[in-house]
């Protein structure tokens, strides 16, 4: 098929739809102005500087940061070896078990978040930040799983058994034959993990305390207070941020794919 | 190649819940010999093998190797090699490293260790190639790469999964060639798994033909080619014409029919190649159905009340048409007598 | 295919007992919550639910949103999955990047974009006013229309991600095949491409009203109180309400909307394949 006139006119208004609001945002927070307008009232940079100066932003921040990298790092400790199990072994109830560990992705975030903080937070005393970091991992432990097992698939078993009877052991197979050969799809996992947990809302929405806020719950919380466009300078920064990421991946491991 | 049994199944049995891929097979191989599992897919050559390579563990039976009962020994510690049909090369390593990996698994370091990955690179003829990845390789490439790298192990048997299978008609012969050479060479006690009677006759020593999980004839390929016991084995080595044999007379769609000659005492079965059928003259009468040229022969597929009868003529004589009816005959001398029918 | 069982099982329950621990049970028991009031078992919240207008009204509303969403979705979705299969291998793959590249970024950041381009002094009121339709900005925000239009931008991209690849997946020659025997484009479209892709526009849908029904971020943000949702009533509900047997409810409604969607698309999906 050959591109026509017509198909260059809908992908423009894709782009349009998908990626114009970005630049919008972008040069929304460049205003001189005290609230949001657009067009931009001048020109300045003070309330990208303003986003640096907010303390409750440095420290939301650094809690996403952390909690994105933790609980992405545990779901693929906990979602490798059950994505392994799933792809090598023929397991009775296999499918419960992917039923499983793939449910937090079906159960609505915020019930989610509720549940948790009912049932484990108050009664047991848990700490927020240790509770948010039990609902990332779950979180991000279906789509681990998911970007984690289409690779495996993809990777041919013999391979194993080859490193075995040259003389290694199956946990030595594993390390020196299945996992090199997974690497990309670890790391696209790990992207993934890393965005979805950053930018995740619902969950976070009620396990928030005194002084333990995830970034996206910060944001909104100022917007509620404030009306300035400090909160569209920060959304162009993290936009920037995953952007850059995305690139990266994109670059060396051809990202698009795993989604 | 010496006589006494190097590597021996003794009832050996691989059972998955109900199904039985091997049941109760005996074998014997001899130290340097090679041997073809031949037989359709499903015939359990495969499980058997891999059976032997430790890949699988047997519901019962022994596996002895080298004087050693090997059964419960894991594969990594067998000294088994397994070239893939899929060759199973380890992508993300070059050449050099592939064939080097049980080396370095076996401690080998330096010096040593080039001097035996170049050895084994040089034995199939890729010395060049080392620091290519498997994906820069062609099929044939990848099969060396793969034989190299369990032929420096100094296996105690070579087992070859269907090796030619993913070759084109070329390289097929060129690999069988480079095969025989290397077991030649290095002395190796082979087993050839394939499904294909042409390949297992060409290579083996002997051919395992194998159905349904057991063993149905072993012998030389002279054996099997001239002398199968069953109708099975008959069938599978191109005796396409078999009839049992009840009270002297053929079993036929057409009830019993009577046999030009005397048949052999003890036969169960009598069988036909194409070319053993005398076509022109004789008691029956077929029509035919099906004429194709095979070079310096023309094969007539004939529909005759014995039921679809398949012959052979030499192409220079003049062709016959579709639906001529041809008489010929199946004489008893000519045909190779079967212990077994079914 | 390994067969050892018990190496199987050791690598795969560590990730299934969290799961169930974290997760599984806390959702159930806090269920059950909705159906255990005062100390009896009883269905009295829900008959409640149903009998209150206003849960009704957020109920209907909610999944009006979420079909017409879904629905405008897969039409976009079609139009611009074959503008993007016709280009050329370099630039498909450039612009599935710019697709999925808003997946990325924080959902509060690309809602936040509506404020700015929906608000009183916004870019559509900017424009209206230059051209002079309007003497005063309209209330854009806060309706129907600024969530339904933020839930697209959202959740579009899923929904063209999906059908790209099933029409990459469609074999070749299918549609000069309809073409020479005389076919022309509507019939093409709905006696082959769309059989062909069901399975495509299963997912994306899914995806697609699964996510909208149980989004947060926007109906919060362009919605406000004014256009509730079932996740913004449950929130009001907990935080304002103190109602935790309501909030139950809602909980399994919404978790019965998401499961039920799931399982009755793939079944679609399946029956039709068979048939």
């Amino acid at each position: 098929m050959k591109a026509r006139l017509p198909s260059y006119a809908v992908l423009t208004l894709l782009v349009l739809f998908l990626v114009g609001p970005f630049f919008v945002i972008v040069a929304a927070s460049f205003s001189a102005g005290s609230t949001l307008a657009f067009p931009p009232q001048g020109f300045s940079f003070k309330w990208v500087e303003k986003v640096f100066t907010v303390e409750s932003f440095q420290a939301s921040f650094a809690l996403s940061m952390f909690l994105a990298i933790v609980a992405t790092f545990a779901a693929l400790v906990l979602g490798v070896p059950v994505s392994y199990a799933l792809s090598r072994y023929r397991l009775p109830l296999a499918e419960t078990v992917r039923t499983i560990v793939s449910s937090p992705i079906i159960v609505p975030g915020i019930v989610v978040g509720l549940a948790l903080l009912r049932y484990l937070v108050v009664p047991f005393g848990m700490d927020i930040t240790l509770s948010l970091f039990l609902a990332h991992t779950a979180l991000v432990l279906p789509y681990a799983v998911r970007v984690v097992s289409a690779s495996l698939e993809n990777l041919r078993s013999d391979i194993e058994e080859a490193a075995v009877l040259l003389g290694s052991s199956r946990i030595g197979a594993f390390f020196r034959v299945v996992l090199p050969n997974i690497r990309g799809g670890i790391l696209a996992a790990f992207i993934l993990g890393f965005v979805t947990s950053f930018n995740q809302v619902p969950v976070s929405l009620f396990l928030t305390g005194p002084g333990v806020r995830t970034l996206p719950i910060d944001m909104l919380g100022y917007m509620e207070r404030t009306y300035d466009p400090s909160v569209a300078a920060l959304s162009a920064l993290l936009a920037f941020m995953s952007i850059g990421i995305v690139f990266i991946a994109e670059r060396f491991i051809g990202f698009s794919r795993y989604v | 190649m010496s006589d006494h049994v190097y590597l021996s199944l003794e009832a050996l049995t691989l059972a998955y819940g109900d199904t039985v891929a091997v049941d109760g097979l005996d074998l014997s191989i001899a130290e340097g010999e090679l041997i073809t599992l031949l037989g359709p897919s499903g015939c359990g050559k495969t499980t058997t093998m891999r059976a032997v390579a430790g890949l699988l563990k047997p519901s019962s039976g022994r596996i002895m190797l080298d004087g050693r009962d090997v059964t419960r020994l894991g594969a990594n510690k067998r000294q088994v090699g397994l070239v893939f049909q899929s060759y199973a090369l380890f992508p993300h390593l070059s050449v050099y490293e592939n064939v080097a990996f049980g080396l370095k698994l076996k401690g080998e370091r330096g010096r040593d260790l080039e001097g035996h990955v170049m050895e084994g690179l040089k034995t199939v003829g890729l010395t060049q190639f080392a620091s290519r990845k498997p994906a820069e390789l062609s099929g044939g490439q990848q099969q060396r790469v793969s034989l190299a790298r369990s032929m420096v192990m100094h296996p105690k048997v070579l087992l070859l999964d269907e090796p030619l299978s993913n070759l084109d008609a070329r390289l097929r012969l060129e690999m069988r060639t480079e095969l025989q050479r290397v077991q030649r060479e290095t002395g190796v006690t082979m087993i050839f798994v394939t499904h294909d009677q042409g390949e297992a006759l060409a290579l083996a020593d002997r051919i395992v033909l194998m159905k349904g999980g057991a063993v149905e004839q072993i012998g030389t390929p002279e054996d099997l080619y001239n002398r199968p016991k069953s109708a099975f084995v008959a069938d599978f080595v191109g005796f396409e014409n078999v009839f049992a044999v009840e009270d002297g007379k053929l079993r036929t769609a057409d009830g019993a029919v009577p046999v030009s000659g005397t048949v052999p005492a003890g036969a169960a079965a009598l069988a036909w190649r194409p070319a053993m059928v005398a076509l022109g003259s004789g008691p029956h009468h077929g029509s035919v159905r099906g004429v194709s040229f095979a070079g310096g022969t023309r094969e007539y597929l004939l529909d005759s009340s014995l039921g679809p009868i398949k012959a052979e003529a030499d192409a220079a004589l003049p062709v016959h048409d579709l639906g001529t009816t041809l008489a010929f005959d199946l004489p008893a001398e000519r045909a190779a007598p079967l212990q077994r029918y079914a | 295919m390994f067969q050892n069982r018990a190496e199987g099982f050791a690598l795969a329950l560590p990730a299934a007992i969290f799961a169930a621990v974290i997760f599984i049970v806390p959702v159930i028991i806090l269920l059950s919550g909705g159906m255990h009031v005062n100390g009896h078992w009883t269905l009295s919240a829900y008959t409640d639910f149903f009998a209150s207008s206003l849960d009704r009204l957020v109920l209907w509303r909610t999944l009006k949103l979420g079909i017409l969403v879904t629905l405008v979705a897969a039409i976009i979705g079609y139009a611009s999955a074959f503008a993007i299969v016709s280009l050329s291998p370099s630039s498909r793959g450039r612009m599935i990047g710019i697709v999925v590249l808003p997946l990325m970024i924080s959902p509060v950041a690309r809602t936040y974009a509506w404020l700015v381009i929906l608000g009183r002094t916004g870019i559509v009121n900017q424009a209206l006013m230059t051209v002079g339709l309007t003497d005063e900005p309209i209330r854009l925000l806060f309706s129907q229309t600024a969530v339904f239009v933020g839930l697209l931008q959202l959740f579009l991209p899923l929904m063209v991600i999906s059908l790209v690849s099933a029409l990459e997946n469609m074999p070749n020659d299918v549609v000069p095949a309809a073409r020479v025997l005389g076919a022309n484009w509507l019939q093409i479209f709905f006696k082959v491409i769309l059989p062909l892709t069901r399975e495509g526009l299963v997912i994306g849908g899914t995806l697609v009203f699964v996510g909208s029904v149980t989004a947060y971020i926007t109906p919060a943000i362009l919605g406000g109180s004014k256009v509730l949702t079932l996740v913004t009533l449950l929130y009001q509900r907990v935080t304002i309400a103190n109602d935790l047997v309501s909030a139950s409810v809602i909980a399994l409604i919404l978790i019965v909307m998401s499961f039920g969607t799931n399982i009755l698309l793939r079944k679609i999906a399946t029956a039709r394949n068979r048939a």
